[in-house]
């Protein structure tokens, strides 16, 4: 099959899985075109798209019909938000008005989510009547929902009536005896029922929401948390049947627990996982099922792009004095919607070329390499080491740049005089590397230069401004002449990796 | 006989729509029950149905002020591992 520009692959390559060749953004490759074109642009669905287009989420759902052991229910639901996350609640009238407000002011806000504080489908006439309005009355903005599943079946048909642009599941079991583990109680047909029981109706409902979504054409993401010793084993298993059952994405997501917390987890010492324990189950997954490797569990109450929030410009005293002509942001919202998305695939036209040229030249036999990058977006290297909130992670291999994962960095040097703490934090960032060979970043410090090179780790400031996937290629090389990448050794590997 | 929401209520609204005698309502700085019309579901569930969606224990107690979701009985947490783990905490 000749797959479109979006796949930036190299066509027809022989004998290698399609997750794990050519460029980046592998989590669309198994999509159709029709699904591909609704999520191209679609700030949770590409590492691309969240650079340029923003989402944001209204609190106007604080009931829940379960407990699940990662949540306090004193904040918002752990589901969807950071824990310890409380949203300030607001009415329906209150969210519609808010969303156009961001809307008229942010052009790129694409998407509005309800997910909380609670579950959006335990409320449904705040919920529902928060996408009643807004389908009328600013039909550009595509809405979505996160749901524990329990009321989902009775929910699809009001759901299919809206402008929904997808539901997402958070699913962590089909195996009653390990959602006992994780779900304490649900609430149901009046009556709070515990343990195995409880858990086997969740189980029961989730399914059947998911198969009756997919029935009327409604885009489904799975998302489940992984919990080391407690269904770490069994989602592999989960993402072949969501798969099979049409859901178009599975999204892993690292437990937190923390004491501080007050959740069960937390208070009882469970861990989460650790960045290669989680990356090794998103590979073992994606054989079988396309994965969101760029998700970063962004705040649900965060409003703005990756990685501001500008949610103070938007607080609901503010808003109240606004006046939105919503006809007139909605034209000036499709000029810059449209020059984005001339911006995007020029971009991915200029990648699907180099790959195509990289497919040509002759194959090295080297191993695989992890290097880190420093970028804040538009797909280049622009980011100085000691300011780099997070690390993108890419594998280069002989087969091309894989995007793998983001990791979060302690920022160590804010610029100012607040360093006091320097020492630690520039350590914890070098830890959050681990296993990275290289990192790619716009400039280094002296200080972190030597830390880097001691702890392994290639610092490099020669490809500043620089596309990402050309520079990570072009240092995959430079060690690769070097001799030493020769032979693909296992135990090198897994050594890399871990 | 009636049920009382006290103030460890997180104001999440689960219960409000489910009770029958419409007795629960929305206050500062929490939820409340009217005790003249609570009835404690007689007659309309065999369970309260405040008690069994609340998901805070403690936050509702029956008419002699016992709590009808005692400490553990929803979250698993034992008492006494969560005392120990806020003791910990404080100390910090
Ligand atoms: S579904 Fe969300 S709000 Fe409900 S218990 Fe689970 S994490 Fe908490
Ligand atoms: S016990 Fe029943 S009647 Fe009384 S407040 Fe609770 S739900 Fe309402
Ligand atoms: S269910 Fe419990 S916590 Fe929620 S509003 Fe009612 S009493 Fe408060």
């Amino acid at each position: 099959m000749e797959l479109p520009v979006l796949n930036e692959n190299p066509a027809s390559k022989g004998g290698c899985s399609a997750g794990s060749c050519g460029s980046t953004d592998d989590q669309m490759n198994h999509l159709s075109d029709e699904i591909r074109a609704k999520v191209q642009n679609h700030p949770c669905y590409s590492e691309d798209a969240h650079h340029y287009f923003a989402r944001m989420h209204v609190a106007v759902a604080p009931a829940c019909n379960i407990q699940c052991h990662y949540c306090n229910r004193k904040y918002d639901c752990a589901n969807e938000s950071r824990p310890g996350v409380v949203s300030e609640l607001l009415t329906p009238d209150q969210a519609v008005k808010k969303t156009m407000a961001v809307a008229a002011n942010i052009p790129q806000m694409t998407v509005l989510g309800i997910a909380g504080p609670g579950d959006p489908l335990a409320n449904p006439e705040r919920t529902f009547e928060t996408f009643r309005r807004l389908s009328q009355d600013a039909p550009d903005i595509k809405l979505c929902v996160s749901t524990n599943g329990l009321a989902l079946p009775d929910s699809v048909e009001e759901l299919s009536k809206h402008n929904i642009d997808h539901v997402t599941i958070t699913i962590n079991c089909v195996d009653p005896e390990i959602g006992a583990k994780i779900y304490p109680w649900i609430f149901w047909e009046n009556r709070r029922i515990k343990g195995k029981k409880g858990a086997k109706i969740l189980i029961e409902q989730q399914q059947k929401g998911l198969e009756m979504l997919v029935a009327k054409g409604i885009l489904v993401k799975v998302n489940s948390v992984m919990i080391p010793g407690v269904n770490d084993k069994h989602l592999a298993e989960v993402s072949k049947i969501v798969k099979a059952k049409g859901a178009f994405l599975h999204n892993v997501m690292p437990l937190i627990a923390e004491a501080e917390h007050g959740t069960f987890y937390g208070v009882m010492g469970q861990r989460g996982p650790n960045a290669a324990e989680l990356q090794d189950l998103q590979d073992e997954c994606s054989g079988d099922m396309n994965m969101m490797r760029h998700c970063r569990q962004c705040r649900a109450d965060a409003v703005g792009l990756l990685g501001e929030d500008r949610g103070d410009e938007f607080t609901m005293d503010k808003i109240e004095t606004m006046e939105i002509d919503y006809q007139a942001a909605m034209e000036k919202r499709k000029v810059i919607h449209q020059a984005i998305e001339a911006e995007m695939n020029s971009k991915r036209e200029v990648k699907a070329e180099k790959a195509e040229q990289f497919a040509q030249q002759e194959k090295m036999t080297t191993r695989p390499v992890l290097m880190a990058v420093a970028t804040s977006g538009q797909g280049v290297i622009n980011v100085h080491f000691g300011h780099a909130k997070e690390f993108l992670i890419y594998e280069a291999s002989p087969d091309g740049v894989r995007f793998i994962s983001h990791r979060k960095a302690d920022q160590y040097c804010g610029g100012d005089t607040t360093c006091g703490d320097g020492e630690s934090v520039l350590q914890r960032t070098i830890r959050a590397l681990e296993g990275c060979e290289a990192v790619l970043c716009s400039k280094v410090g002296f200080e972190p230069w030597e830390m880097l090179e001691q702890a392994g780790i290639m610092p490099n400031g020669e490809h500043a401004m620089e596309p990402i996937e050309e520079a990570v290629m072009a240092v995959y090389k430079e060690v690769a002449r070097s001799g030493k990448l020769d032979e693909v050794d296992q135990a090198e590997r897994a050594r890399a990796v871990a | 006989m009636a049920l009382k929401i006290i103030e460890s209520c997180v104001n999440c609204f689960a219960c409000e729509p489910l009770c029958p005698s419409k007795a629960i309502y929305e206050a500062k700085p929490h939820f409340l029950i009217d005790p003249k019309k609570c009835t404690e579901c007689e007659g309309d569930y065999s369970v309260p149905q405040c008690a069994s969606i609340c998901p805070i224990e403690g936050a509702i107690l029956d008419a002699f002020g016992a709590a009808l979701n005692p400490p553990g009985s929803l979250t698993g947490i034992p008492p006494e591992k969560m005392a120990e783990a806020m003791a910990e905490l404080q100390s910090h």
